[in-house]
């Protein structure tokens, strides 16, 4: 399954706003797509709560998987969020 | 650790049963309102205020009928957390489009660093379990929303 390693960039980690568009861009693939800390539990992205859950803060390592026919495209748009500056998205 | 802290953060006094409004702002006027007549709340226009700016951003309608408005602020000097349920659902702008009926209001005060975000995330995981919606969905009295949500937490 495709996957990544991500450093998150904006200040309030995935929080607030990069974690609406985070999630919003996880539902708008058909790749079911998962995201948690790299040595932690992995959840489903395109879930607000379960993304809140992970308290993932600015610096923390995640890990991105997708699986389906977008997966790359997926896993490319996520980490554009991830890594980039809140003030930028 | 936050379960250790559930008498401060969410005291009996921060918890509702009665009908808050159906209207989102409204609603969280009703939970802060929970906390400032505990005393908690020194400027409670700053407090709204901060709490506005943040639903601004995003919305805080987490989904799953769940809404956890939050904000950092110095209008409190200590981490509090309330409690309200509504019967009929609060439209809480969720991506799900489900209504909110479990409200939680997070306050930190303005130098809390990440404690915010802790109790955001750890409240968050609690609720992920349908066992506790549903408790907290069918409790009878203040007690035990408590008691669910210290158990929740651990």
């Amino acid at each position: 399954m495709p996957e990544r390693v991500v450093t998150i960039v904006p200040e309030d980690g995935l929080h607030a706003r990069p974690a609406s568009k985070f999630v919003e861009a996880a539902n708008e693939f058909e790749s079911e797509v998962t995201v948690g800390h790299v040595d932690g539990e992995s959840v489903n992205a395109a879930s607000m709560l379960a993304v809140t859950g992970l308290g993932a803060a600015a610096g923390d390592e995640v890990r991105l998987t997708a699986e389906g026919d977008d997966a790359e495209a997926a896993l490319d748009e996520l980490e554009r969020i991830l890594t980039t500056p809140e003030e930028d998205l | 650790m936050l379960e250790d802290d559930i008498d401060r953060l969410l005291p009996l006094a921060h918890i509702s049963l009665s009908e808050p409004p159906a209207e989102k702002e409204a609603a969280i006027e009703f939970l802060l309102d929970l906390i400032a007549d505990n005393d908690r709340v020194s400027d409670r226009a700053a407090a709204l205020e901060a709490l506005r700016e943040r639903e601004k951003e995003a919305t805080t309608g987490v989904g799953m009928g769940i809404g956890i408005p939050h904000a950092k602020t110095s209008a409190v000097d200590e981490p509090s957390v309330a409690f309200a349920r509504s019967g009929e659902g609060i439209d809480f702008d969720a991506m799900d489009d489900e209504p909110a009926r479990l409200l939680f209001m997070i306050l930190v005060p303005a130098e809390g660093g990440e404690e915010h975000l802790q109790i955001l995330s750890a409240l968050s995981r609690a609720l992920m379990h349908e066992d506790v919606r549903e408790t907290l969905l069918e409790a009878e009295d203040a007690e035990t929303v408590q008691e669910t949500v210290r158990e929740a937490v651990n």
